[in-house]
């Protein structure tokens, strides 16, 4: 007999809570670099690079958080490789980081490949649980103390990126520069500055979500491992009208679908039929369907892909 | 502009684009060498092993066809200023309506039921990009978006009619496939002696068509004001939606039909490792560099057809993974964008 709480909403709970950090941090690093008016494209081939990073400096150091500084460093050099030619040299957003999508694809894979030609092992760990023997706690231990402290860092990077945007000066100014680079360089304002800033700030989230893909999605690395999952993120964004806040929800609903289908296939045994992959495409689907829904009010940064020449 | 500046500026922008894809080419060498490869082994591999026997030229013109086919759509969808993305969902979806139409509609005459599986192609790629193209002309959602999204939601629909409705009952235990075409329905060779098929010229044939369609008419400057500037595109009372709806269903069914040829002239059966081969983004790489000119998509395709093929050979020579093809084009990438933006800027400013 299966139980409602047991074996179904705790698990798709857990399991939401679980894989949202990566679309999380994903998303806001985007929202910035977009409400700045450079759409980074790249994204999936930095959370390659920075992926593979983690698993490798993992390996030999044996410490996460010293795999996420690693994969923090890999994001910021690919980053500003983006970042100096799509701001500085001004060339077209979406092919440039389409390249740097495919760079790192390569790279990535490459470098892992010949470092480590079998592979690793032991496995990848990754981070503690927040609460140690969380399961002497029924419900609440299993959904939210045995996760990971990024868990919770993620939701309070929202309310941080809302607000940062929303209130801050410097926020106003990544604003002002995707809105009217113009005005904002008439008020003093070094637009390909701000712009450099948010996108790197961009790229570095697009690192940790990278390392967090570590552990918590694959326990080892492959080629085109990520499979789409960093290129989702744009739709989110998009859906999310570029609110920190509505990329929550999309990110949190997508998760939940996501959950839901895979916790039904687990428990009606048609995991193994080839009807599963049907419901694997459900989230997506989801997300597609809310593009017409609510995409309908989306309005984009006005100079967005638009890079600024000063004068 | 005089004449001689335009020759000027053309000789410019093929010494910029060499000089992009030496750099890549050079970065391919360095990892095989660092990987302990030997330097002579790896630039005849590179230059001379797609040459060097039948089936390296088969591939080279097998990857031709793709590339020209999914490029020209994606071009032509560029004309008008939207980004497909998906040309690999749609090239995925025309493989699987190839099997679709074989599988359940047999009952057809030998001849009838051929033509029908390129169509099926064809329309399995048009339906699948008719979702994005309605969403943008309807709600005015972003292609881009779209696109990818469809891309994941296009690999999960292949493998489920992989593993379930097209599936060759011969699969009982590992990794699904289909039944293999039989020769009747295989494009054929035209000589024996190298395996090219009739789509090769075909292509080419549909690349001169659409040249004349798309470059010689004022449809090319409409497009292009569409891709400029949605206001202008209005003031001069350009259809707007009219262009859209043309280039983005066009890219859709060419990238099917991609999928149609490289089935029925190549693979002739639909397994898992046909699904992500990234061929979608080198169509837009292709289309790019060759600056979304019919003629010259397809100069760039028959380049970085034979180009990625040497390079995995390359790789394979060193034991390096054949990903390093993808390390080199994204480099090309950028350089050829960096050379594009050089050679502007000189006459522009």
């Amino acid at each position: 007999m299966t139980d409602l709480f047991t074996d179904i909403l705790i698990p798709i709970f857990s399991t939401t809570l679980q894989l949202s950090p990566f679309y999380l941090f994903a998303s806001m690093g985007e929202i910035v670099s977009e409400k700045s008016g450079v759409a980074n494209m790249g994204i999936e081939g930095i959370m390659l690079m920075s992926l593979m990073s983690t698993f490798i400096v993992e390996y030999i150091t044996g410490n996460a958080w010293i795999a996420l500084l690693g994969a923090l460093g890999v994001a910021g050099v690919v980053g500003t490789l983006f970042a100096f030619l799509a701001i500085r040299v001004r060339l077209d957003q979406i092919a440039v980081g389409l390249a740097i999508y495919l760079l790192g694809l390569g790279l990535s894979f490459v470098i892992f490949n010949t470092t480590y030609p079998s592979g690793l092992t032991p496995n990848y760990v990754g981070l503690p649980p927040l609460v140690a023997n969380w399961d002497k706690i029924p419900y609440i231990g299993t959904v939210f103390l045995s996760q990971n402290i990024l868990v919770y860092v993620s939701l309070i990077l929202v309310v941080i990126t809302s607000f940062f945007l929303s209130r801050t000066s410097l926020g106003l100014r990544v604003r002002a520069v995707g809105e009217n680079p113009k005005a904002a360089d008439n008020m003093g304002v070094n637009v390909n500055k701000v712009r450099f800033l948010a996108t790197l700030f961009g790229c570095l989230m697009f690192g940790v979500a990278g390392f967090y893909f570590a552990g918590n999605f694959v326990a080892g690395f492959q080629t085109d491992i990520i499979a789409g999952r960093g290129f989702i993120v744009l739709a989110m964004v998009y859906f999310a009208n570029w609110k920190p806040y509505r990329a929550l929800f999309a990110g949190l609903s997508f998760n939940v679908v996501y959950a839901a289908q895979n916790r039904y296939l687990a428990l009606s045994g048609f995991g193994q039929a080839s009807v599963s992959t049907l419901f694997n495409m459900l989230p997506y689907v989801f997300l597609l369907a809310l593009i017409p829904v609510f995409g309908r009010k989306a309005r984009a940064p006005k100079f967005l892909l638009k890079p600024y020449r000063k004068g | 502009m005089r004449a001689d500046t335009q020759g000027l500026r053309w000789l410019q922008t093929t010494a910029y684009n060499a000089f992009a894809i030496g750099l890549g080419i050079l970065a391919g060498l360095v990892v095989v060498v660092y990987a302990g490869g030997n330097l002579g082994v790896a630039l005849s591999s590179l230059f001379l092993n797609p040459v060097s026997f039948s089936g390296g030229i088969q591939q080279i013109f097998v990857r031709f066809v793709l590339f020209y086919t999914m490029g020209m759509g994606v071009g032509l969808a560029l004309k008008a200023g939207l980004w497909n993305i998906g040309a690999q969902g749609q090239l995925l979806v025309g493989m699987v309506m190839v099997f679709v139409v074989y599988t359940f509609m047999g009952f057809l005459p030998w001849p009838l039921l051929y033509v029908s599986m390129i169509l099926g192609a064809a329309l399995g790629g048009l339906l699948w990009i008719a979702v994005p193209t309605i969403l943008r002309v309807k709600f005015g959602a972003n292609e881009i978006v779209v696109t990818i999204l469809l891309n994941v939601v296009a690999f999960n629909f292949a493998f489920y009619m992989l593993s379930g409705p097209i599936k060759s009952a011969g699969t009982a235990l590992g990794f699904p496939h289909t039944v293999e075409l039989p020769a009747l329905f295989k494009i054929p060779g035209i000589t024996s002696a190298v395996p090219i098929t009739y789509a090769v010229p075909a292509t080419i044939v549909i690349g001169i068509i659409l040249y004349f369609l798309v470059e010689r008419t004022p449809f090319r400057v409409k497009a292009n004001t569409v891709g400029e500037s949605l206001e202008t595109a209005k003031y001069a009372g350009i259809s707007i939606n009219r262009i859209m709806v043309i280039t983005m269903l066009a890219a859709g069914a060419l990238a099917g039909v991609a999928g149609a040829t490289y089935l029925m002239g190549y693979r002739y059966e639909l397994d898992i490792g046909s699904f992500s081969t990234n061929y979608g983004l080198v169509a837009i790489i292709c289309a790019l560099v060759g600056r979304k000119h019919m003629l010259g998509i397809g100069l760039a395709s028959f380049f970085f057809a034979y180009m990625t093929i040497g390079a995995e050979s390359m790789a394979l020579s060193a034991n390096v993974p054949t990903y390093v093809v993808f390390a080199m084009e994204g480099i090309m990438m950028i350089g050829i964008l960096l050379g594009n933006y050089l050679s502007e800027r000189r006459y522009v400013t």
